[in-house]
């Protein structure tokens, strides 16, 4: 922790607001991009090589947008909002209009996740309106999959991933709740898998490496938690570490010059808006949070 | 006929007749002709050539031509005639043949090959057949205009009979009695002539008559035979064109052409290529046979190399020559031979490219317009054989074409710093010139000759030797500015470019010389590969210090070039074909991004520029400045800025003698190398244009840096260098240009804010933004000062300086965008006239007694009640403010900075550093200038600082006194009544008793004591107190006690500009009561006495009356004049 921050390669300003979320687009055409969500409903794309917004996009009628990400096979984008509305959006040849949205009936903080089946098809997870529930439903057809509910009472989901593991039918999917509890679901069997005691408060964020089937999570409790799925599909804790307080987001910094230059540039944004990040696979004694300073919101 | 009757008609219809007359029947004419033919057969005379030739004239050509035969029968007869002859007679027959052969045909291969050979005799001494014979001038002209005349006249059915080998000793004799009469003969026009047959000999003439063109069977046979006497004709004429340099230019110039053209006839390519077989020469030749020359490779290569020995010597004796047609001759031949035998004359191809490429520049524009011709056309030659070299013989020409081209090139490269170093400017600029020359003629192979490592090298280090910059010029170290002014008013581009300092060479100091050598390296950029050229140029750049200047200067215009910028227009003709296209713009981009990368680099970028004393004289100095009191008041800040830029006398900037010259060279040398980089900044902007863009996000920020930078060269250079970015990238100012980029920079400021220690520049960079920006910056640059705010706030004891220096910036930026009160100029209230005064003094009077009667209580419920009228409003307000507290409104983004600002300096007036509570004060200043537009927020900060202003103003250093009495005065200038008080009690009373008790110092002081820091004190306190007083609206005592204080500098024994500053208080104290200070001044002194107008009233006394003159009476009579009018006047004001 003696090791003073490293400096940002970029800061980029005049968000206007705090920010919520990001994603990266480094994909399909050259210009690599990134996405932000802010407090004040308004999605900023960012062209990572002029360092400037591209686009401003703004919607969910004002409410704070916690999550955005964009279909691989598609230019679109996909947004969550407080209003309790997902959105999906055509930004093809500078569009920016909502084409369908999907009302998730859920007022916690806990992001979707999304995966791609096959080209053009996705699965999209997210907290229901009951306590515990995760809904996921199919795009575009909007056709509901399944309703996972556990059966005993771990408070609201906090976070949710969704991911189709390399052996085996159906996607899985991770689920941190309110007890601190993690819970492994199979989605086409619509059963929990694997469930352990990840942290004694609320699990604020997790990130899984769908390659080495580790994760990591973060609490409210200023402490980390690494655990892994073994060869049954059941979660293990492995390590925890303190001192930490992850807000919203970790993400696994893998190797790849592409990555790492995104991860780069992610850095000097997420430490201005308040974000933990976690860098280095499997190197945890590393891992560094870069305290979270209050950015400051401003307009052109 | 109308113009029967003019002059002119008449003289015409007076010729007609002759012509008219002309015999054109040949029956009349021969008979005509007969008898003067028969007389001169029988008795050949002059008088009876001339009888003829009279009689010739009178035929017509068509008449003439049927009786040629006959008519050159007498004439030739006479010429055979055995024996000696007179030369008038020989003169008569050849002029008369002439004649004839001029308007005539020779048909017949006799007529052709005897007349040929007669004439020649003529010529020839009798004894001697080779050498001209002793003859009389005129008969050797006529000779040779008669044997002009005869190879014109030959048919070209027959002509070339002449070059059948069994005419090879005929021929040859001919030629060489020609060129023995060229070269020998002591008359011009005799030479001129022979050379002129020489060249109708081998069928060449250039004369406006019609001439026989040879087809291609022909010529090769005509250029077979001559290939005999090749040898002996470009010797003879290289001794005359290299002979007596007062032959005259006609003479040389004929010469030149019968070398180029027998050249080029005999070695013509085409020619030579045609391999026609070989034919042994008939037996029935003889011994002629071995005269016969077979033009094989090998005798084209001794022959080749044997020329280009004499071409040598001719190039070197004509490339300088002084008659321009002479030079033109020159180009023209070597055009000549590189169009026609460019192949065949092989190592004679340097020598003629050099003559060609060194007339680039002559003197003479018609010389320069064809060799540029010429030039174009080799390089188009040479560049289309490049582009279909299929033909593998065409490739080996272009080969040999472009070894020879590179091969002078790097022997040039070579010798080029030597002939820096020795020669004259003139000789330097034809040099390089030809250089020049050579890259332009290569054109796209530029690229494959710079391939060899060998060459690159060459010029290159050629390249780093010549540009070497001359450091030593000292003022270049000493130019430099106060950190705190950056200029503002450079509003326009040209006043930038209008600094910019020439730069100094070791090896040359013409401009010209300068602009070719930067040609040369944008040519090398143009043609060159961009990557080889920026890379081999970084690594000399970073190999060693003594090139990184020069390199830098090449690197620039490499890039240049390579856009195609200021490249010579003359050659764009060629881009269409072959390479010629500039680098594409990744290409150029990427060159530019590393090229840019080394010079912002932190070892090439952060130069001391500075050294260490001198920046601590300069900041002394700064200090010691005279303090420019009321410009604030007196509103604009350029005008501070003006003032303050005056005041820099060399002396300070001087180093100490303990600074050695060769930092001094160091220093230059460094400030030399940044001009040079900002300069490629600029340059590298140019290139790319509007794709420079994003490379802003690297670059505005060191550039601006610099344009922070103290040392004037440097910042000029960056200011030169800004704009030329945002004339590069499409915005309009350098306002744009900033506002457009500010994320970019600000990211780079707030990063290295936070690593200060590192990157101390950072402050001045925001210094630079902020003065060139407008108010549109401010939401950007709120985030910034936030983090300088907290920045300072966590280390007060190293960085307040530096931060302030910021601070000071932002407010001074701050008082420009938002000009409130404070900063315009506040009409003086104009002087009531005292006429006027007059007019009101009933009101006066009726304004004393209500006055007096409401001291006295009475008619005070009336007043009462009017007071009563004033307070609800007030109230109302309150009651609205009380309403809504929440929704206060929140403060325009610059005042609420401006407050933060202000915050910290009053922290920092207590800090134990003099300098820096100068410079807080300074900042404070500011500060109370942008809040005055809003009383509310002032007032409780005026009132913070107030014990901290109050410390500076009793109880500091007198230089800190000076700049608090300043701030005093702004505050007082705004804040008005409020400081009344504070003022009364706790300044006044200290600064009227130091005024009064240095009074009788100042009076008796001599004039050294203006440079002393009471003097400032005093004259800073007599120039602000007035407006102090008038603004604060200050009391009766009070105003006694400043009196009270000034008066005594009313003398006139004060120092000049104390008195003037004193009558500045008392101007200011009588606009804020007349009277008693009429009074005062009278007392003192009284120019008049008043009458009453009326004897009951009393005379008036004063004590000033009557008075003789005394050391007051100047400042006191000026002060009466100047402000109650004239003196003189005797008013019957009455007095209060």
């Amino acid at each position: 922790m003696s090791r003073p921050a490293p400096t940002p390669v970029y800061t980029l300003r005049g968000a206007g607001g705090p920010l919520n979320t990001l994603h990266f687009s480094c994909h399909g055409g050259d210009t690599p991009l990134l996405f932000s969500g802010s407090g004040k409903g308004v999605i900023h794309i960012w062209d990572l090589n002029s360092r400037r917004a591209e686009r401003i996009v703004e919607g969910h009628s004002g409410s704070s947008v916690i999550w955005v990400s964009t279909l691989q096979s598609t230019e679109a984008l996909i947004s969550q909002g407080r209003d309790m509305q997902v959105c999906l959006w055509d930004l093809r040849e500078g569009r920016r209009e909502v084409v369908d949205s999907v009302w998730t009936d859920s007022v916690g903080f806990c992001q979707c996740s999304l995966l791609e089946t096959s080209p053009g098809n996705y699965l999209l997870a997210f907290a229901g309106q009951q306590t515990e529930e995760i809904k996921i439903i199919e795009l575009p057809s909007k056709t509901p999959v399944c309703a996972l509910v556990p059966d005993t009472k771990l408070g609201m989901v906090m976070c949710i991933k969704l991911w189709q593991p390399d052996s085996g039918p159906g996607p899985l999917l991770l689920a941190g709740y309110e007890d601190g509890s993690l819970l492994l679901w199979d989605v086409t069997q619509r059963s929990k898998l694997s469930q352990a005691k990840a942290h004694p408060e609320p699990v604020m964020c997790l990130t899984f490496d769908t390659q080495r089937l580790r994760g990591i999570s973060g609490s409210s409790e200023k402490r980390l938690s690494s655990w892994m799925l073994d060869t049954q599909s059941k979660l293990q804790v492995t390590v925890e570490m303190g001192g930490v307080l992850p807000f919203s987001g970790l993400s696994w910094k893998t190797s790849g010059a592409k990555e790492e230059e995104a991860q780069r540039g992610s850095r000097g944004h997420k430490s201005a808006a308040g974000y933990t990040v976690l860098a280095g696979p499997g190197a945890e004694d590393r891992a560094r949070a870069v305290t979270p300073e209050s950015n400051h919101p401003y307009t052109h | 006929m109308l113009s029967a009757n003019r002059p002119h008609c008449c003289l015409t219809t007076a010729v007609m007749p002759s012509i008219m007359a002309q015999i054109s029947d040949p029956k009349i004419a021969f008979a005509y002709l007969r008898p003067a033919c028969v007389l001169l057969t029988r008795e050949p005379s002059v008088t009876n050539v001339e009888t003829l030739s009279g009689q010739l004239k009178e035929v017509n050509d068509a008449t003439l031509q049927q009786l040629q035969e006959y008519v050159l029968f007498p004439l030739r007869f006479v010429l055979k005639v055995p024996g000696p002859k007179k030369d008038k007679l020989v003169q008569a027959v050849a002029e008369a043949m002439s004649h004839v052969l001029e308007n005539t045909c020779v048909q017949s291969w006799e007529t052709l090959h005897d007349l040929l050979s007669e004439l020649c005799l003529c010529l020839c001494s009798p004894t001697d057949p080779g050498k001209p014979a002793d003859t009389s001038e005129e008969l050797k002209s006529a000779v040779l205009r008669c044997l002009d005349a005869l190879l014109h006249a030959a048919y070209g059915d027959i002509v070339f009979k002449l070059f059948e080998p069994i005419m090879l000793p005929g021929l040859g004799a001919a030629i060489s009695l020609l060129l023995a009469l060229g070269e020998k003969e002591k008359s011009r026009d005799i030479q001129a002539a022979a050379l002129k047959c020489l060249l109708a000999l081998t069928l060449q003439c250039d004369c406006t008559q019609e001439h026989v063109v040879p087809s291609s069977e022909e010529r090769y046979a005509v250029g077979s035979t001559m290939a005999s006497f090749l040898p002996g004709i470009t010797m003879a004429v290289a001794r005359i064109i290299t002979g007596d340099l007062r032959q005259g230019h006609a003479v040389t110039v004929r010469a030149i052409k019968v070398w180029s053209r027998t050249v080029g006839l005999v070695m013509e390519d085409a020619q030579l290529q045609a391999s026609e077989p070989w034919k042994t020469p008939s037996p029935e030749l003889g011994r002629i046979a071995q005269l016969v020359i077979h033009r094989t490779p090998d005798w084209v290569k001794s022959t080749a190399g044997k020329l280009s020995e004499l071409l040598k010597k001719i190039v070197s004796c004509t490339s300088a020559h002084q008659h321009w047609r002479v030079r033109l001759e020159m180009v023209e031949l070597a055009d000549h031979l590189l169009a026609r035998c460019s192949q065949s004359l092989g190592e004679c191809v340097g020598p003629l490219v050099e003559a060609l490429v060194g007339a680039v520049n002559d003197g003479e524009p018609r010389v320069r317009e064809r060799c540029e011709v010429a030039l174009r056309e080799v390089s188009q030659r040479n560049q289309s054989c490049s582009s279909h070299g299929d033909v593998t013989s065409q490739r080996s020409r272009t080969q040999t074409f472009t070894d020879v081209l590179s091969e002078n090139l790097h022997s040039l490269a070579t010798s080029l710093p030597r002939l820096m170093r020795t020669s004259d400017d003139q000789k330097k600029l034809f040099v390089l010139n030809v250089f020049l020359g050579y890259l332009k003629v290569l054109g796209p192979l530029v690229s494959v000759v710079l391939n060899s490592a060998a060459h690159l090298e060459r010029i290159s280090k050629a390249l780093m030797q010549v540009l070497e910059l001359d450091v030593m010029d000292v003022c270049i170290v000493e130019e430099r500015r106060h950190g705190s002014t950056i200029e503002t008013s450079s509003t326009s581009a040209d006043s930038c470019t209008a600094h910019t300092q020439r730069k100094h060479f070791l090896y040359f100091t013409d401009e010209k010389i300068f602009s070719v050598l930067m040609e040369i390296c944008r040519t090398l950029g143009y043609y060159g590969n961009i990557y080889l050229l920026t890379d081999h140029f970084l690594d000399l750049y970073r190999q060693s210090s003594t090139y990184r200047k020069q390199a830098a200067m090449v690197l620039n215009e490499i890039v240049r070039g390579a856009a195609g910028i200021g490249v010579a227009t003359e050659n764009q003709g060629l881009e269409g074909e072959g390479h010629g296209s500039p680098a594409t713009k990744e290409d150029l981009k990427a060159a530019v991004v590393s090229v840019m990368e080394e010079y912002t680099s932190l070892n090439n970028w952060h130069l001391i520029t500075v050294s260490e004393e001198t920046d601590r004289d300069r900041q002394d100095q700064q200090l010691l400045s005279p303090p420019n009191l009321l410009s604030i008041s007196n509103s604009d800040v350029s005008n501070v800025k003006a003032k303050s830029l005056q005041v820099l006398p060399s002396s300070f900037g001087f180093p100490s003698p303990s600074t050695s010259t060769s930092t001094i060279h160091q220093l230059n040398s460094n400030i030399w190398q940044l001009c040079i980089q900002l300069e490629g900044i600029a340059c590298f902007s140019q290139a790319l244009g509007q794709d420079f863009r994003p490379l802003l996000m690297t670059s505005l920020y060191p550039v601006l840096e610099k344009a922070g930078e103290e040392t004037i060269l440097v910042s000029q250079a960056a200011l030169g260098s800004m704009w030329e970015i945002s004339k590069a990238c499409g915005y309009l100012s350098l306002k744009e240009l900033i506002n457009e980029n500010s994320d970019y920079l600000l990211n780079d400021i707030s990063l290295n804010l936070q690593r200060l220690s590192q990157h101390p520049q950072a402050p001045r960079v925001l210094t630079v933004m902020l003065t060139h920006s407008d108010c549109s910056l401010l939401p950007l640059v709120g985030d910034i000062v936030q983090d300088v705010l907290v920045a300072l706030d966590l280390s007060y004891d190293h960085t307040a300086a530096l931060f302030c220096s910021v601070l000071h910036a932002l407010m001074k930026a701050l008082v420009r965008w938002f000009p409130s009160s404070c900063n315009r100029t506040r009409p003086r209230p104009k002087q009531t006239s005292t006429n006027q005064e007059v007019l009101n003094i009933r009101q006066f009077l009726l304004d004393y007694r209500k006055q007096k009667e409401l001291a006295e209580g009475i008619g005070i419920e009336e007043d009462d009640t009017e007071n009563l009228d004033v307070p609800p409003p007030t109230e109302c307000e309150d009651v609205e403010d009380i309403g809504g507290p929440d929704v206060k409104a929140e403060l325009p983004s610059h005042l609420s900075i401006t407050k933060d600002v202000m915050e910290r300096c009053i922290h920092l007036l207590s800090n134990p550093s003099l300098r820096l509570r100068l410079k807080v004060l300074d900042v404070l200043e500011l500060c109370v200038c942008v809040l005055s537009e809003k009383q509310n927020e002032l007032l409780p900060m005026a009132h913070r600082c107030w014990p901290a202003l109050l410390q500076r103003l009793t109880a500091d250093d007198p230089l800190a006194v000076l700049r608090a009495f300043r701030m005093l005065c702004t505050l007082g200038e705004t804040c008005g009544d409020f400081l009344r008080r504070r003022v009364s009690k706790e300044i006044l009373p200290k600064l009227s008793s130091s005024l009064g008790r240095q009074a009788p110092i100042s009076a008796k002081a001599g004039p050294v004591y203006s440079h002393t820091v009471a003097y400032k004190l005093q004259l800073a306190v007599l120039q602000g107190l007035g407006s102090l007083c008038q603004r604060l609206d200050l009391g009766e005592a009070d105003l006694d006690t400043v009196c009270e204080a000034c008066l005594p500098y009313l003398s006139c024994r004060q120092p000049i500009r104390l008195q003037e500053a004193c009558l500045s208080v008392f101007q200011h104290l009588i606009q804020v009561d007349p009277d008693t200070f009429w009074f005062t001044l009278n007392e003192l002194h009284c120019p008049s006495s008043y009458t009453p107008p009326h004897p009951d009233l009393q005379p008036v006394q004063l004590n000033g009356m009557g008075r003789p003159r005394d050391e007051y009476s100047d400042n006191v009579l000026k002060l009466l004049r100047e402000e109650y009018g004239s003196v003189a006047a005797t008013v019957d004001e009455p007095v209060s």
